[in-house]
C-alpha cells in the first residue's frame, strides 16, 4: 500500500465530529453500515460468499486440495486462510508482493476462524498418515471503503458454511457438506477523533489512530484479538468495546446462521 | 490445443454440447458501477465466466521513471482469483497473467486518447472471479466498458471474442470443454465502429478456409456483443 497523505484537515474534522458525537456519514459511534451477505455466488468455488458493507465489498471462496498430513499429526487435515488485496480494490492498494497490511489482514481473520475450532481437522483425514483434505479459504477484496477485516471474517465463515467437499471429483466417495460447528464473528474498532468507533470507513481509517479487532465465538468466547497501528488505549475503553462486540457479534451471527 | 479427436462435441444436428449453433455466443450480462470506490467499473458475466474490472485515474504516475512526458501510461493488471478455476490457483507471480496484462494494455493503448493526460497513469485492474474459457477476451471487453464508465476518452470500445475448431468444425466463442479438447483458438479484439483490430492471438491448426470462417464469426459476434455494451453504458449503472 502506498503511504497516503493524511491531511491534517481530515484529522481536525474527525476530531470536531467526535466532539459533537457525529461521524462523516452521520452514523452513531457504535452504528455499523448496512451489511448484506450472499452465499453460493461463485461458479468454480466449492463454497462462496459476498459481503457488502456500505461501499466495502469482498468475496470469499473455498477450495479443497489433497494433502499429506504432517508427521506429528497423521490424523489431521488442514485449514489455510489467505488474503489478497489487489489493485482493483482501491487506489491506495498497489500491485506486487503481499504488503504487511494484507498479510496482517489474512492472519487475523485466519486466527479467529481457526481458534474457534469451527472446523474439526480430524474429520478431514482420509487415510491416516497418507491423505487428508486441506481446506483453503481465499479472501478477495473488490472495493475497500474501510473495515476489510470484518467484511473478510464474515464472508470467510459464511463461505465455509456454504462449502461442499468435492470428493467425487477426486474419486474418494460422495460429495458431503463441510462440517462447520461454530460461527466466529469479528468486530473491529478504530480510534477516530480521540474515541473508538465501530466499523470505520476508509476516510476514518485514514484520519484515525489505532484499531482493535475482536473475534467472538458462540457463547461470547474470545477467539482472537489484535491491536494494530500506533496508539494507546485504556482498560475502560476495552471494556466498552467488548460489551458492544458481544451484542453486535450476536446480530451478525444471526445473519450467517439465518 | 489438446486435439483429442475422440471427444465428440458436436451432435448429429450440428449442435454443440451446450445447445449452441456453431456461430452462437454464450449468454452475456454487463453491469457498470459495481466497484463503488473506483472511477469506473464493470462486471461482465459471459457464460460462466465472471470478470470484475475497476479503473482508477488518470492519476499521478509514480515511481516517476514510469512517467511519459507526452502521454498517460496504462497500468493493466489481469489476475485470476485463486478460487476462479476447478483447481485452486496459487496467488502471486505468473507468466501467463503477465502476458495477458501486456497484450491487454497494448490493445487498450490503441484506443485510449493517452496524449490528453501527460505524465499520468490510468490503472485497470482485471479480476477473473470465475473462469470458464476466453477470460482474456472477457477481461479486455469488460476493461473497455469500465474505461468508458470512468469517462476516459477513447476512439472506440474494444470487443474481444475467440473462435476455434472442435471436431473439425469451426465454432464461435469456445466454452470450457471446447477450449480444452478443441483443435484451434483464435481470439481477436475488434473496434466495432470501423472493423479494425487491436488484439490478435492464435494457436492450433486452421486451414485457410477455416481461418476465414473463424475470423468472420468473431467479427459478427463482436458486433452483437457491442450492442450489449452500449446498452449497459447507456442504461445506468452509477
Amino acid at each position: 500500500m502506498s503511504v497516503p497523505l493524511v491531511p491534517k484537515l481530515l484529522r481536525a474534522h474527525l476530531a470536531d465530529l467526535a466532539l459533537n458525537d457525529s461521524r462523516l456519514d452521520d452514523r452513531g459511534q457504535w452504528d455499523g453500515r448496512d451489511t448484506k451477505l450472499e452465499t453460493g455466488i461463485l461458479a468454480r468455488a466449492e463454497g462462496s460468499a459476498k459481503v457488502t458493507m456500505g461501499d466495502t465489498i469482498v468475496l470469499a471462496g473455498v477450495k479443497f486440495q489433497i494433502m499429506t498430513p504432517y508427521p506429528d499429526r497423521p490424523n489431521q487435515g488442514g485449514l489455510m486462510c489467505s488474503c489478497e488485496v489487489r489493485p482493483i480494490a482501491g487506489r491506495h492498494w498497489e500491485a506486487g508482493p503481499p504488503s504487511p497490511q494484507s498479510i496482517e489482514l489474512g492472519r487475523v481473520v485466519d486466527r479467529g476462524i481457526r481458534e474457534s475450532g469451527c472446523i474439526d481437522v480430524d474429520e478431514l483425514c482420509i487415510i491416516p498418515g497418507e491423505k487428508a483434505w486441506q481446506v483453503i479459504l481465499d479472501l478477495h477484496a473488490i472495493s475497500d471503503d474501510g473495515n476489510l477485516f470484518d467484511a473478510f471474517a464474515l464472508a470467510g465463515i459464511a463461505a465455509l458454511r456454504d462449502a461442499t467437499i468435492p470428493a467425487e471429483r477426486f474419486e474418494i466417495g460422495e460429495d458431503t457438506p463441510l462440517k462447520v460447528s461454530k460461527t466466529p464473528i469479528m468486530c473491529s474498532y478504530h480510534k477516530v477523533g480521540g474515541r473508538f468507533v465501530y466499523d470505520a470507513s476508509y476516510r476514518e481509517e485514514l484520519g484515525g489512530d489505532e484499531r482493535i479487532h475482536i473475534t467472538l465465538g458462540d457463547d461470547d468466547h474470545v477467539h482472537s484479538l489484535q491491536k494494530g497501528l500506533k496508539g494507546i488505549f485504556t482498560a475502560e475503553e476495552f471494556d466498552e468495546i467488548m460489551e458492544h462486540a458481544k451484542a453486535r457479534c450476536a446480530e451478525l451471527r444471526e445473519i450467517v446462521n439465518g | 490445443m489438446g486435439g483429442y479427436g475422440d471427444v465428440q462435441m458436436i451432435d448429429e444436428n450440428g449442435l454443440r454440447m451446450d445447445g449452441r449453433k456453431p456461430g452462437d455466443v454464450r449468454p452475456i450480462t454487463i453491469e457498470t458501477g459495481v466497484v463503488p470506490v473506483a472511477d469506473g467499473s464493470c462486471r461482465m458475466i459471459w457464460g460462466t465466466n465472471e470478470v470484475i474490472v475497476a479503473v482508477y485515474g488518470p492519476m499521478e504516475a509514480h515511481p516517476r521513471k514510469i512517467q511519459r512526458q507526452d502521454r498517460a501510461v496504462l497500468d493493466v493488471a489481469y489476475n485470476m482469483a485463486p478460487f476462479s478455476t476447478t483447481d485452486r490457483i496459487r496467488p502471486g507471480f505468473n507468466r501467463r497473467s503477465r502476458e495477458i496484462s501486456k497484450v491487454t494494455a497494448d490493445a487498450l493503448e490503441s484506443v485510449v486518447l493517452l496524449e490528453l493526460y501527460p505524465r499520468s497513469k490510468i490503472r485497470i485492474g482485471i479480476e477473473i472471479v470465475s473462469a470458464e474459457a476466453g477470460t482474456r477476451c472477457v477481461g479486455l471487453t469488460a476493461a473497455s466498458v469500465a474505461l468508458a464508465d470512468a469517462g476516459i476518452p477513447m476512439t472506440d470500445l474494444v470487443v474481444s471474442v475467440a473462435s476455434g475448431k472442435i471436431n473439425d468444425v469451426v465454432v464461435c466463442d469456445l466454452n470450457k470443454e471446447e477450449d480444452n479438447y478443441g483443435e484451434a483458438d483464435l481470439p481477436m479484439g475488434v473496434l466495432p465502429n470501423t472493423g479494425e483490430l487491436v488484439f490478435l492471438q492464435m494457436d492450433g491448426d486452421l486451414s485457410p478456409d477455416e481461418f476465414k470462417q473463424a475470423w468472420d464469426y468473431n467479427m459478427d459476434a463482436a458486433m452483437e456483443v457491442h450492442k450489449l455494451m452500449v446498452e449497459a453504458l447507456k442504461g445506468g449503472g452509477n
